[in-house]
């Protein structure tokens, strides 16, 4: 959500001594990810003061075959930042998506968008993201 | 995606499908995922994905931050409560129907539990009295026990008697029928509120012909009529009225005393 450990780490201990001093207080709320919506508006609120991108059109490319072998060529820190880098709400589905805990529903949920805008999202940044695999790593020539 | 075959809503799961196949917890999902697999298109995302989810897990976490998780899951498994059940539509329709078919047995056994041999011949005698006028009767003045020849000489319908505690009532007309089971049937309409007295033969075992005897008065309501009926003789006697059991009540107690 972030593309930088430390603040991810300071947004994580935040989110977690808030989270202490409600449950001290006997206040922690019945729904079942609000701890998660609660870490992405942190996450929201510590990026808001960041140089934003300036918004363009981004390349798409159809998914290939060969993404995968083009995607473990890469370092996590890359996939991080670009991630990070999405615009808000594509960037919650996709870092909540890739995390591979939730289903469709409850990532839709936490980042308050309907079903179909998630898949929307989600398919348009496979496609960007597979642009940018290919102009960053071209893929190998098969032998 | 642009897979043929799916649906749009279809289209739009599969591009949601988890990476995981496990974590499928709907029906529409599994639908979509399960139609979506024969396509290469489907087959690239997912291995994109679990590629992408395999770099995911390779972000180093921090120490500090890791001892917090242990071994603990990130997420509880949300509790089964009949609240969250009852809230399923198809746990809903479930309950609704079992209702329903309850209350159809509850009504049925709450009928069943006021009947008596020849209660449904009552009924359908009831229905009659509420249609029955005057002019279809003979007119006839006299005490309702002194019918009892009337039906005896001129029908051959022997025990057709009034109880001793109708015998005075004074009669308007009466008549001599046959329902639709064949069954003769004789009506007296007195003057006494109106009342209407039904003689029909009381109901028979069809095995062995013997008389299905019950003892005292019994209650039928039928079309916002009320009738008594007992059985003398392997005769059934009823007394009807339109109104209400209260309404019969003082006749019936008399006939008791």
């Amino acid at each position: 959500m972030l593309g930088d450990s430390v603040k991810a780490q300071e947004v994580f201990h935040t989110t977690l001594r808030e989270a202490a001093l409600r449950a001290a207080h006997g206040e922690l709320p019945n729904e079942p990810f609000w701890l998660f919506r609660d870490a992405r508006w942190r996450c929201l609120e510590a990026t808001k003061t960041d140089l934003q991108a300036e918004p363009f059109e981004m390349e798409e490319q159809e998914i290939t075959a060969a993404a995968g072998s083009q995607i473990e060529r890469l370092e996590p820190r890359q996939l991080a930042i670009w991630i990070s880098a999405a615009p808000e709400p594509q960037r919650t589905a996709l870092a909540l998506f890739y995390l591979d805990e939730f289903d469709y529903r409850e990532i839709a949920d936490l980042a308050e968008l309907k079903p179909s805008e998630l898949s929307r999202l989600l398919a348009l940044g496979r496609r960007q993201f597979q642009a940018w695999l290919d102009a960053t790593l071209p893929k190998r020539p098969t032998t | 995606m642009k897979t043929p075959g799916l649906s749009r809503r279809q289209r739009a799961l599969a591009n949601c499908a988890p990476i995981n196949e496990e974590r499928i917890r709907d029906r529409s999902m599994r639908a979509a995922v399960f139609r979506a697999r024969s396509s290469s298109e489907f087959e690239n995302q997912q291995s994109f994905d679990r590629a992408l989810a395999t770099l995911v897990r390779a972000i180093p976490i921090p120490p500090e931050t890791a001892e917090w998780f242990s071994d603990k899951d990130l997420i509880a498994p949300s509790k089964w409560t009949w609240k969250k059940a009852g809230r399923n539509p198809v746990v809903l329709a479930i309950g609704i129907a079992l209702v329903v078919i309850a209350g159809v047995f509850v009504f049925q056994f709450v009928g069943r539990l006021n009947d008596f041999p020849g209660s449904g011949t009552a009924r359908k005698l009831l229905s009659i009295a509420g249609s029955t006028r005057s002019v279809v009767l003979d007119p006839v003045n006299a005490d309702a026990g002194a019918l009892s020849d009337l039906f005896f000489l001129k029908h051959g319908l022997e025990h057709y008697d009034a109880p001793a505690e109708f015998a005075d009532f004074r009669t308007i007309g009466c008549r001599v029928f046959e329902d639709d089971e064949s069954q003769r049937i004789a009506q007296i309409w007195v003057v006494e509120k109106r009342m209407q007295f039904f003689l029909f033969p009381a109901e028979r075992n069809v095995k062995t012909g013997a008389v299905l005897n019950f003892q005292g008065w019994r209650y039928v309501h039928q079309e916002g009529w009320i009738g008594a009926v007992t059985e003398r003789s392997g005769v059934c006697f009823m007394v009807a009225l339109r109104g209400r059991e209260k309404d019969l009540a003082p006749y019936l107690a008399k006939a008791k005393q």
